[in-house]
């Protein structure tokens, strides 16, 4: 479904957290695209800096968080340049964004209606009854009743609420949606019912997502390319089969094996020993190195660049792999 | 519905219960309202005619006998003859100094509440700024003054001194009270330092209630979500936040507007204001029974009353209560 259109050009991408005696960089030098059409993935550690890339593509990153370095471009426009009225167009006109908590994104004393109605008449001449019109449309889309448009947030369960705010992310026909974790705080089959209508709606709409899980599989079977990222860099971006199959950097072969196969044998899963290094005192040289079994003297005091490898179809940051 | 019942049943109790101490409390002051006539008029009166005061104001005979009758009494609406300002009966006098403390207490509280709410949306929504670095301390430290010292330092500069306000009174002696224009302009003038000084020291709470419950809205992720979706600033200050924000202190409003009856004492008492408070302190000197018992009647009424107004719009403003009240 991907064509090789670029929609999103992400280059350096760096980003600082200040406090009030240090500054860490929880993202540093971030490169990917991400093609129209495309389901892009981010996948790696809890605080490995998915969900702060996510943030600053949406130009959402809030203080102290500040966007330091690097380059988004949106077809072929400069993201982090846009101000005023381009900034309020580019947000949910062009991407919009789909939160982890369902509970919490959406307003508990407002009907949903006009949770969705003030995107539509913000962005759109829509008014009144055409933009009533438009939202009815879009609750059919995620399949909830247009007679429910008006109840308040507690009225829907959890499953439902999700449903809306995508309803509330599609109401613009935006060119790429932002997921960060949609389904983690569902259970597990209306996670499955969830993704399923994604996959529809993103066939029958054709627009691009990043998506972020930390659900290995669910991002496999979800995902036409995977970004896997480790302490604030990306470490490996290869087609989603790859991930699994074929992975070329160390961090990734251990995070695939530390997700256990439905089928098969029961086998005693691995892990990855050790844990992500303090974002205050990043290790020299590769930031895996300390957890790599296979590390070389190299790759202990002189970090490895992102380089491309046509031939396997991928990008990896390693050593081992020159 | 069911709530607002259970609500309302729960006030009727408190409400007996109030009727009763009312008349209980005043009379467990050492003394009675004869005594303090026999005592003002030193010594001439005779005690045969003290008794015979105290006879025909009913405060005679054994205490259970006269709770009935206060009882009787009070299912027809008659408070009795105040003993401070006889023959006044109770009632008018209760009803002059109302109207007066409603208007000052009343007026201050509306002042007040608009804007401390004001102040702290706009520090929150700039926090750390200039307005909020400086303002926010400054109010922290205006609500601790009492109302006492700001009084009567609002009264020995503006009257005592510079003589810009009235020394007393809510309204000028050579002037008919009537829905004038210059009689109302006299009653704000006299009104002017006393609600100013109420203002000053209550305006701080509204500020730090709103600013602090802003913030922790502000973390929210549908104020994210509202960004994100690039509704403009306005809109999210004010429906997204300011909307949820304002919940509680609209329920803290209605407690405050309940004890407005309750008077200003000391801003009454420093200016000379024919309110509430100023007449209840008389009253207690006086042992006024009659007067106290009214008072308290009415400010335990309009405290029930406020409180039944909170919950009725907190159930109109916060559709998650009414949905929970209909289970």
């Amino acid at each position: 479904m991907s064509s090789d259109r670029v929609l999103m050009k992400v280059r350096d991408l760096t980003v600082d957290y200040m406090g009030d005696f240090e500054v860490l960089r929880a993202v540093e030098n971030v490169s990917f695209d991400i093609r129209e059409g495309e389901a892009f993935g981010l996948a790696g550690e809890s605080g490995c800096g998915k969900s702060t890339v996510a943030f600053a593509l949406a130009r959402l990153t809030r203080l102290p968080g500040l966007v330091t370095g690097g380059a988004i471009e949106f077809g072929g426009e400069d993201v982090l340049g846009f101000t005023g009225d381009r900034l309020r167009a580019y947000r949910w006109r062009e991407v919009s964004f789909v939160f982890q908590s369902a509970m919490n994104a959406l307003n508990p004393v407002i009907p949903a209606s006009e949770q969705i109605i003030d995107a539509i008449e913000t962005h759109t001449g829509k008014t009144g009854d055409a933009a009533r019109k438009r939202a009815a449309e879009m609750f059919e889309l995620v399949g909830i009743h247009p007679d429910r448009l008006d109840d308040y947030p507690h009225q829907f369960s959890g499953g439902m609420r999700q449903r809306i705010c995508i309803a509330i992310a599609l109401c613009l026909n935006p060119k790429l949606i932002i997921m960060d974790e949609p389904t983690t705080a569902l259970d597990v089959v209306v996670q499955r019912d969830i993704i399923e209508q994604i996959v529809a709606l993103k066939a029958e709409l054709g627009f691009s997502v990043l998506f972020i899980t930390h659900d290995l599989g669910l991002m496999i079977e979800f995902c036409d390319r995977i970004g896997v990222m480790y302490a604030g860099e990306m470490v490996e971006i290869a087609p989603a089969e790859a991930i699994l199959t074929a992975p070329q950097h160390p961090y990734t072969r251990a995070l695939g094996r530390s997700f256990p196969p439905l089928s098969g044998p029961r086998v005693r899963m691995e892990g990855i020993a050790g844990s992500p290094p303090d974002l205050s005192e990043l290790p020299v040289g590769c930031r895996f190195a300390p957890r790599c079994g296979e590390a070389l003297p190299l790759c202990r005091h002189a970090a490895p660049a992102m380089i491309s490898y046509p031939e396997k179809r991928c990008q990896a940051a390693c050593h081992l792999l020159q | 519905m069911r709530f607002l019942m259970r609500r309302l049943g729960f006030y009727l109790a408190a409400f007996a219960v109030a009727i009763t101490l009312n008349f209980f409390i005043p009379r467990w002051m050492p003394g009675d309202p004869t005594t303090r006539i026999f005592l003002g008029l030193r010594g001439k009166l005779t005690p045969q005619a003290m008794d015979a005061l105290r006879a025909s104001y009913g405060y005679d005979g054994n205490l259970w006998d006269q709770f009935m009758v206060y009882l009787g009494n009070l299912a027809h609406l008659d408070f009795g003859v105040s003993t401070t300002n006889f023959p006044e009966p109770t009632s008018s006098l209760l009803f002059y100094s109302a109207v007066w403390t409603l208007l000052l207490v009343g007026l201050a509280t509306a002042i007040s509440f608009v804007i401390g709410i004001g102040m702290g949306i706009y520090s929150a929504w700039n926090r750390g700024g200039f307005f909020d670095s400086v303002f926010t301390p400054v109010n922290v430290m205006l609500n601790a003054f009492t109302p006492a010292i700001v009084a009567l330092i609002l009264f020995y500069a503006f009257s005592l001194q510079w003589r810009l306000f009235p020394l007393g009174r809510a309204h000028d002696l050579g002037i008919e009270p009537a829905l004038t224009f210059e009689f109302i302009i006299n009653v704000l003038y006299h009104a002017t330092l006393p609600v100013l000084s109420i203002v000053i020291v209550t305006f701080g709470s509204w500020h730090l209630g709103m600013r602090n419950t802003m913030i922790g809205l502000l973390n929210e992720d549908f104020v994210a979500l509202a960004k994100a979706k690039g509704l403009s600033d306005q809109r999210i200050r004010y429906r997204y936040v300011a909307r949820n924000a304002i919940l509680p202190q609209i329920t803290a409003l209605a407690l405050t507007v309940g004890y407005v009856l309750g008077g200003a004492l000391i801003t009454e008492y420093v200016f000379n204001y024919p309110g509430l408070g100023k007449f209840t302190l008389s009253a207690i000197q006086a042992r006024d029974y009659s007067f106290i018992q009214a008072q308290l009647l009415l400010l335990t009424a309009s405290v029930l009353i406020a409180n039944l107004i909170s919950d009725i719009l907190n159930l109109i403003l916060d559709p998650r209560l009414r949905s929970r009240t209909q289970e």
